[in-house]
C-alpha cells in the first residue's frame, strides 16, 4: 500500500474542506477502501477519517425514518425502529458480509462500496472502471457474477450491496452535503449505470459527503422479504437477490415494492413489476407472471445465462415469502 | 436396503460419539489462548520482510525488469531477480511418486523463463512488511509473450500429456460393454486449492555461512531439513527446521516450495533473518493444488447387480515443467469385486503451476467418479445403492488376492444407514418434498491404503515421574500430540497429564512426514515401542521379573538415577507385506434442494470410519467431521477459476474461492468401527485423514440426484446447475 | 493530527513511482525549505534521510490493548493486525487473508468484534482493543476457551483465536439463541479444518451455562 496522509477532522466544514482537494478520500469503516488500497486498485494521497462527525443516529423525522450515514450496518440491522418499520432493510443488512464487517461498515460506506468484479480488483487485468480505456476483462471472460441489466459497451459489473437493494425498494432518499449546499436525491438515482463512464459508480460529486438516508413510512412491514441466492449459505455475494415489500389490504395487493441485486451496476428497481402486481391477489401464479415482466431487456453472457432463469425464480420465491404463501 | 446381511444389535446401538468425549487436546490450551506460535510468529531481532512479485503473463520470457523505483523505495534492503540472485547449489526435489520425465520443481530466480501466471520474478526484502509490500508493487516487468495453454480440451478420452501411466487390465479389456445393464459417463472436478487458514510462511536465519535455522510451515521437519540441506549444499545437521504448530496444510506443505528457497536466499543476501509470508493470492500459485481431473467410468452389471466390468479412465492436469501423478484410478481396482477392470491414467501438461497431493488425494478424485457411477448403476438396476455395494463386496483384495488385515465396511454401511435414517429414502428421484424443499439421500464410500513407516521415538522418564516422548513429526491439526500421549499413558500406566510430547523440531529423532494418513500408525507405533522398552528397563531394575506397574519415581530414586531413557526404532514387519491393509469409510448425506433457486442445503450427515482402533476419540471424531466438511466443499463450491485468455486466476481469494462456512454445515455424526487391526502395527490403528474425505463428494452428488433427479457430473454443484 | 505536509507525492489512482527521498529532496531544496527543519534538509541532501523521513511519516497511536495502555508511532497504512503481530508481538491474532474474507484476525475494538486486517491502526487511537491474549483471567481460562477445549472447536488452531473472539461477541450480542442463529453469526470466521459443529456445541454450552462472558 502506498503511504498516505491521514487526518481526522472533527467538523463537517473541515471534512468538506479536506475532501475538496484532489487525491483525498473519505474513510469511515474502511472495509472496502482499505481492501482496495491493499490491492493497489486505489491509492489516495490523503485519507479523511469522518468518524467524529455526528452522523450515526437513527430516529423518526419529518421524512420518515432517518439513518445517519455513519451508522454501523450492524446497528441498523438491530435497531428497534428499523425492525418495526422496515424489517426489509434489517433482513438485507443481515444477509450482507459478516458480523465483523457489519460492525465496521457504515451506511454511507455501504452505498459507496465498489464492485467485486475480479477484473476490477486485479491491476494486471484490463478494467474500464479502474483504468478507463483499458478495456473490459469480464465481457469476454469469466462473467458468472456479472450484470444482465443496464450494461454498457464499457462495463458489465454489478453493485455488490444488499442494503442498497432494500433502500432502493423502500423509496429512500439520500441527503448529501456539498461545500456550499445540501441536496436530496431519490436513492434509486444515487447509483448510476456504467454507460460511457464506468469509473463513476454514482452521482456523488467530488467533494460531496453523504449525510444519511430517509425512508418514508409505508405499510410493507408485515409483508416484506429479502432473499439472497448465493454459492454458500452465508458470507458470499449474491448471484441474485430480491427485496420485496407488499402492502396487502383485504387480500389485495395495494402497493408493491421490488428491487433486485446482483444483476446490474446499481440496485435494480422493478417499477413495471410493481405496477403489474397492484390490485392483484397474492398468489403463486400472479407472482410468477410478475416475475417474467422483470426480465424484459435482460441480456446474458457466456457464464451468467443462468441468471435469466434464476432471477425470475428468485423474484417469485421472494414474493411468495412476502405474500405469506411460504 | 435389504435386511439380513447385518444383524448386529450391539453394533447398531453403540452410543454416537459427541464432541465432548475423550481427552482434550494436549496442545489445546496453547491454541485457545493464542500462545501457540506458527511459523511466521517467531519474530527475530533485526528481522527483514520479503514479498514476492509474480509474473502477469503466463508463458514467455522476461524482457526487462524495472527495479529502480522499488530499490529507491524506503526501507528496501535488496531486490532479487534471476539477474542477481545467488545461485542455489542444488535443486529441491521431493516428490517420491514422480514419474519424472520433465525438469522438476520450479527453480526460483533461475532464468528469464515464465512458466505460468504468477511465476515469481522478483523478491523485495525491506525492513518492514508494509515497505516490502509497497516496493513490490513498484517492480515492473516487460515480457516476450508466447501463446499459452491453460484450458483442458473438451475431449480428453484420447489421452494427452507427456507422461502416460501404464494401462491396467484385470480380466478382459473394457468388459463392462458386454454387460446387460451398463452405463458410461464422464465426471470432472476443477482444480481445488488447499487454502489452509495459515498462510505458508518461513523465517530464515543464517547462523553461520554453513548453518541455517528456519521456522517453516511444513508437514515434515526432517524432509524439509533434507531438502534445504541439499538445495544449499549444507550438512543436514547444520540445518535446523522448526515447525511447532502448523495451521493446516492438507498436503500443501508436503514439499519445499520455491518461496522457501527464496527466503533463505534473501536472508543470505541481506545478512539478516528474513520473514516471508505468502499472500492469499500467492497460495493459489505457489504451493500446489488438487489438479483438475477428467474421468470416464464405464460400468456394467448383470441384472441382479453383479459387476461384470469397470473401466476407469482419468486425465489429470499437471504443469509444463513437472509431472504430478496420483491415484484416481486405484479405487476402481479394489473397492469392489469385479472380474474385469481396465484403468487408463494420463497427465495433461498445461501452462500452470504444478499440482500436489490434497487431502484424500487421487483416491478422493477417483471415488467421486466411481461412487457416482455406482449410484447411477443402482438406479439403472432399480436396486438399493447399499445392496449393490454389498452384492459386490470384496472379502479379499481383488487387486492382488491378499487377505485384508481388517475390513468392516459392511458394518460401516449398516451403522451409517441406521444413523441417517436410510429407510426414509425413496428410490424415485425427485419425489420427496419437505417444507417446500426437495429432499434426498445419498451415500458413497471410499478406501485408502493403511501405511506404516519407520519412525524413531525417544522416551525419557524423569525423577519427578513425568515422561517426555520425542520424535520429529509435525502436526497439521489432527491431534498427533494427543494421540501420542494417550498411547504412552496406556503403556506406561501413568496419567496423561504427566506426559509431554515434543515434536516439530528436526533435531529430534526421525519421523516421517505427516501425510498419507500414516502418522498415528507409524509414529504411534514408535511411541508405543519406546514406552514398552522403557518400561522393561524399569522392570529389569525392579528385579524379580518386575511387576506390571512400576513405581517409576521410586525406582529412579532407589537406583540413584535422575532419569531413564530409551531411543527406539519402530518399523513394519512381514505382516505389512502379507496382508492388504486399507482404511475404509462410508458417508451418508441428506440434502434439501430448493426447487426454484437450486440452493443445496446439507441437512444431515453420518460418516462411519473403519480405521482400526481409535486411539484418541475426541480428535478422531474431529478428523472425520473435518474431512466430511472438506468433501462438502469439494461437492458444492470449491473451484479454482482461470481466465484462459490470460491464464490467470480470477478468484484467488477467500471471497471468491468458496469454502464452507459455519452456516453451510449441520451437526455431523461421526461413527467408528473401533476394532483394532491385528496386523498393521502394535497399536491396531489404521489411517483416518484421507478416508474422512474420500467418497464424501459423491455422497452429496448422489443425494442431490435423489432429491432432484438431476445428476451433476461436473463439480461443484452450484445453484445454477440445478435450476 | 499533527500539522505536517504530506510526505507522499500525489499520483492519482495509480501508485506513483516517485519516492519519498526524491520528494523530500525536491521540497526541501525548492519550495519547502522554510517549513522543513534544517537537519532534515541536510540529511536528505546527504542521502541520510531514511530514518528522519520514516519518523515524519509516522503518527502517534495510543490505545489500550488487553488493559495495558500502549503508546506507539505507526505509519497510517499499518493495519491493526500488522501492528499487533509485528510491533507488539501479540501473534495470537492471525492473518489468514488480509482482506476481511476469513475472520482469523477478529479482535474486539471498544467491545465490538471487527476484522483487524481492514482496520487502520491510526483509527484505533484512543480505543480499547481486546485480543485472544486478553481473554483469560490470568491462568483461568475464559469460559469460551474452556468450551472450545472441551468440544474440540478446532484442529490446527489457526482460526481459533478469531473464532473464540467472535464466539464471545456472538453471545454478548445476543446472537446465540439457537443453533441456526449461531451458525449464521459465526459465518464470518472460516475454519478450513472443519470444526464448525464443535464450535457451535462450544457456544451453546457457554450460552446454556449462563456464565458471564
Amino acid at each position: 500500500m502506498k503511504q498516505f496522509q491521514y487526518i481526522h477532522p472533527t467538523s463537517q466544514t473541515a471534512v468538506l474542506d479536506a475532501i475538496s482537494k484532489p487525491g483525498s478520500k473519505i474513510i469511515a469503516g474502511g472495509t472496502n477502501l482499505v481492501d482496495l488500497m491493499k490491492k493497489g486498485v486505489t491509492a489516495p494521497d490523503k485519507l479523511v477519517d469522518i468518524n467524529s462527525l455526528p452522523l450515526s443516529t437513527v430516529n423518526t423525522g419529518p421524512d420518515g425514518l432517518h439513518i445517519g450515514a455513519l451508522t454501523l450496518n450492524s446497528v441498523v440491522s438491530e435497531n428497534s425502529l428499523v425492525l418495526d418499520k422496515h424489517p426489509l432493510l434489517a433482513m438485507a443488512l443481515k444477509a450482507g458480509a459478516s458480523p465483523q464487517l457489519r460492525n465496521m461498515a457504515t451506511v454511507g460506506g455501504n452505498m459507496m462500496q465498489r464492485t467485486r468484479c475480479a477484473y476490477f480488483y486485479d491491476t494486471a487485468m484490463p478494467c474500464n472502471k479502474r483504468t478507463p480505456g483499458s478495456g473490459c476483462g469480464a465481457m469476454g471472460g469469466y462473467n458468472r457474477m456479472h450484470a444482465i441489466f443496464g450494461t454498457s459497451t464499457q462495463c458489465i459489473a454489478v453493485h455488490p450491496s444488499d442494503m442498497c437493494v432494500a433502500l432502493a425498494a423502500l423509496d429512500a432518499t439520500v441527503t448529501i452535503a456539498g461545500k456550499k449546499s445540501k441536496r436530496r436525491i431519490p436513492f434509486t438515482d444515487f447509483h448510476r449505470l456504467p454507460g460511457e463512464h464506468p469509473e463513476m459508480d454514482n452521482h456523488l460529486a467530488p467533494g460531496e459527503l453523504i449525510l444519511g438516508v430517509d425512508i418514508p413510512d409505508n405499510n410493507f412491514a408485515k409483508n416484506s422479504y429479502y432473499l439472497k441466492v448465493r454459492d454458500r449459505q452465508s458470507y458470499a455475494f449474491a448471484l441474485v437477490s430480491v427485496a420485496a415489500g407488499l402492502d396487502i389490504q383485504n387480500g389485495i395487493i395495494k402497493k408493491a415494492r421490488l428491487a433486485m441485486g446482483g444483476v446490474a451496476h446499481k440496485p435494480w428497481r422493478l417499477f413495471e413489476v410493481e405496477k403489474s402486481l397492484e390490485g392483484k391477489t397474492p398468489s403463486e401464479d400472479n407472482f410468477k407472471a410478475a416475475a417474467q415482466i422483470a426480465m424484459q431487456g435482460a441480456k446474458a453472457r457466456e457464464f451468467n445465462a443462468f441468471k435469466l432463469k434464476l432471477a425470475p425464480a428468485t423474484i417469485a420465491e421472494t414474493l411468495k415469502h412476502a405474500g405469506g404463501l411460504v | 436396503m435389504q435386511e439380513g446381511w447385518y444383524n448386529m444389535e450391539t453394533l447398531l446401538n453403540k452410543p454416537i460419539p459427541t464432541s465432548a468425549d475423550g481427552l482434550s487436546r494436549v496442545d489445546g490450551r496453547a491454541k485457545v489462548t493464542g500462545a501457540a506460535k506458527y511459523s511466521a510468529e517467531y519474530n527475530q531481532p533485526n528481522m527483514a520482510y520479503a514479498v514476492l512479485v509474480g509474473s502477469t503473463i503466463t508463458k514467455g520470457t522476461i524482457a526487462t525488469i524495472d527495479t529502480k523505483a522499488a530499490l529507491k523505495a524506503p526501507g528496501v534492503l535488496t531486490l532479487l531477480t534471476y539477474l542477481n540472485a545467488p545461485k542455489v547449489p542444488g535443486h529441491v526435489a521431493t516428490k517420491p511418486q514422480k514419474p519424472g520425465a520433465k525438469s522438476g520443481p520450479l527453480k526460483i530466480f533461475y532464468d528469464n523463463k515464465i512458466l505460468y501466471n504468477g511465476h515469481p520474478i522478483a523478491m523485495v526484502v525491506a525492513d518492514t512488511f508494509e515497505r516490502a509490500q509497497y516496493a513490490a508493487s513498484l517492480v515492473k516487468a516487460t515480457y516476450n509473450k508466447q501463446a499459452h495453454d491453460t484450458k483442458p480440451p473438451k475431449d480428453l478420452s484420447r489421452g494427452v500429456g507427456a507422461w502416460d501411466g501404464k494401462d491396467f487390465t484385470r480380466g478382459t479389456v473394457d468388459a463392462w460393454k458386454t454387460a446387460p445393464v451398463k452405463l458410461e459417463q464422464e465426471y470432472t472436478h476443477p482444480s481445488e486449492i488447499h487454502n489452509p487458514m495459515e498462510l505458508h510462511a518461513i523465517i530464515a536465519r543464517w547462523d553461520a555461512p554453513d548453518k541455517l535455522t528456519v521456522w517453516d510451515k511444513t508437514q515434515g521437519v526432517r524432509a524439509t531439513r533434507g531438502d534445504i540441506a541439499k538445495a544449499f549444499n549444507l550438512k543436514a545437521e547444520n540445518v535446523q527446521v522448526n515447525s511447532q504448530f502448523v495451521g493446516g496444510a492438507f498436503g500443501s506443505a508436503l514439499q519445499v516450495w520455491p518461496h522457501e528457497v527464496a527466503a533463505i536466499l534473501g536472508a543470505k543476501v541481506v545478512k539478516r533473518p528474513v520473514k516471508l509470508v505468502l499472500s492469499r493470492p500467492d497460495m493459489f500459485t505457489s504451493v500446489g493444488y488438487r489438479p483438475y481431473t477428467w474421468q470416464k467410468i464405464g460400468i456394467g452389471a448383470t441384472a441382479d447387480g453383479k459387476l461384470v466390468g469397470i473401466t476407469h479412465e482419468a486425465v489429470g492436469q499437471t504443469s509444463s515443467f513437472e509431472d504430478f501423478a496420483e491415484g484416481p484410478i486405484n479405487t476402481s481396482k479394489g473397492l469392489y469385486v469385479s472380474p474385469n477392470v481396465t484403468t487408463r491414467y494420463k497427465l495433461l501438461s498445461l501452462d500452470v503451476n504444478t499440482p500436489t497431493w490434497m487431502r484424500g488425494p487421487g483416491e478422493a478424485t477417483g471415488a467421486f467418479a466411481l461412487e457416482s457411477a455406482l449410484d447411477e448403476l443402482s438406479y439403472a438396476l432399480k436396486m438399493d445403492p447399499i445392496d449393490l455395494r454389498m452384492k459386490n463386496y470384496a472379502k479379499v483384495d481383488p487387486d492382488n488376492g491378499k487377505e485384508y488385515s481388517s475390513k468392516y465396511l459392511d458394518e460401516a454401511y449398516a451403522m451409517g444407514a441406521k444413523q441417517i435414517g436410510w429407510d426414509k429414502r425413496k428410490a424415485d428421484a425427485g419425489s420427496v418434498m419437505e417444507n417446500g424443499w426437495l429432499a434426498g439421500y445419498g451415500m458413497a464410500g471410499g478406501m485408502f491404503g493403511a501405511y506404516r513407516d519407520n519412525t524413531v521415538a525417544k522416551a525419557i522418564m524423569k525423577a519427578d515421574g513425568t515422561l517426555t516422548v520425542q520424535t520429529a513429526v509435525s502436526d497439521i491439526g489432527p491431534g498427533t500430540g494427543t494421540a501420542m500421549v494417550l498411547i504412552a499413558a496406556k503403556v506406561m500406566g501413568i496419567d496423561p497429564g504427566k506426559i509431554k510430547f515434543d515434536m516439530g523440531d528436526s533435531a529430534l529423532p526421525f519421523a516421517p512426514m505427516q501425510g498419507g494418513s500414516a502418522t498415528t500408525s507409524a509414529v504411534g507405533s514408535a511411541v508405543n515401542d519406546a514406552c514398552v522398552v522403557l518400561k522393561e528397563k524399569f522392570q529389569k531394575l525392579m528385579g524379580n521379573g518386575g511387576t506390571d506397574k512400576p513405581d517409576y519415581v521410586k525406582i529412579l530414586k532407589d537406583n540413584n538415577l535422575t532419569e531413564l531413557e530409551t531411543v527406539t526404532r519402530s518399523q513394519p514387519g512381514p505382516d505389512n507385506e502379507k496382508y492388504s491393509m486399507q482404511s475404509w469409510s462410508v458417508h451418508f448425506v441428506k440434502v434439501l434442494v430448493h426447487p426454484a433457486t437450486g440452493v443445496v442445503k446439507i441437512d444431515k450427515v453420518a460418516c462411519v470410519a473403519d480405521s482400526g482402533k481409535i486411539i484418541s476419540p475426541k480428535t478422531a471424531r474431529s478428523q472425520v467431521v473435518g474431512g466430511a466438511i472438506g468433501g462438502i466443499g469439494m461437492a458444492l463450491m470449491e473451484e479454482g477459476i482461470i481466465d484462459h485468455r490470460y491464464g490467470r486466476y480470477v478468484n484467488n481469494n477467500f471471497g471468491d474461492y468458496h469454502v464452507p462456512v459455519n452456516a453451510d454445515i449441520p451437526q455431523i455424526d461421526a461413527l467408528f468401527i473401533d476394532k483394532p487391526d491385528p496386523y498393521i502395527n502394535p497399536i491396531g490403528a489404521k489411517g483416518m485423514g484421507e478416508i474422512a474425505l474420500i467418497g464424501m463428494a459423491a455422497a452429496v452428488a448422489n443425494a442431490v440426484y435423489n432429491a432432484t433427479g438431476k445428476r451433476v457430473r461436473d463439480l461443484p454443484i452450484t445453484p445454477d446447475k440445478l435450476i | 493530527m499533527p500539522d505536517k505536509k504530506p510526505v507522499t507525492p500525489t499520483g492519482g489512482e495509480e501508485p506513483s513511482n516517485a519516492t519519498r527521498r526524491d520528494f523530500i529532496k525536491q521540497t526541501s531544496l525548492l519550495t519547502a525549505v522554510a517549513l522543513t527543519p534544517g537537519t532534515v534538509v541536510e540529511a536528505a541532501t546527504n542521502n541520510m534521510d531514511e530514518q528522519i523521513a520514516a519518523a515524519l511519516e509516522k503518527l502517534p497511536l495510543k490505545m489500550e490493548v488487553n488493559g495495558t495502555p500502549r503508546s506507539l508511532s505507526v505509519e497510517p497504512r499499518s493495519t491493526l493486525l500488522d501492528i499487533l503481530r509485528e510491533q507488539l508481538d501479540l501473534t495470537g491474532t492471525k492473518k489468514g487473508c488480509d482482506h476481511g474474507q476469513c475472520g482469523a484476525c477478529t479482535v474486539h475494538v471498544n467491545g465490538r468484534r471487527v476484522n483487524s486486517c481492514l482496520t487502520l491502526g491510526v483509527m484505533v487511537n484512543g480505543k480499547k482493543v481486546t485480543t485472544i491474549e486478553g481473554l483469560a483471567n490470568g491462568e483461568e481460562l475464559h469460559p469460551m476457551q474452556e468450551a472450545f477445549l472441551k468440544h474440540d472447536g478446532f484442529q490446527c488452531g489457526y482460526c481459533t483465536p478469531g473464532q473464540i473472539m467472535s464466539a464471545v461477541a456472538c453471545i454478548r450480542e445476543g446472537h446465540a439463541n439457537s443453533e441456526a442463529e449461531i451458525r449464521e453469526y459465526m459465518s464470518g470466521n472460516i475454519c478450513r479444518c472443519g470444526a464448525y459443529p464443535n464450535i457451535v456445541n462450544a457456544i451453546q454450552e457457554v450460552k446454556a451455562g449462563g456464565q458471564a462472558v
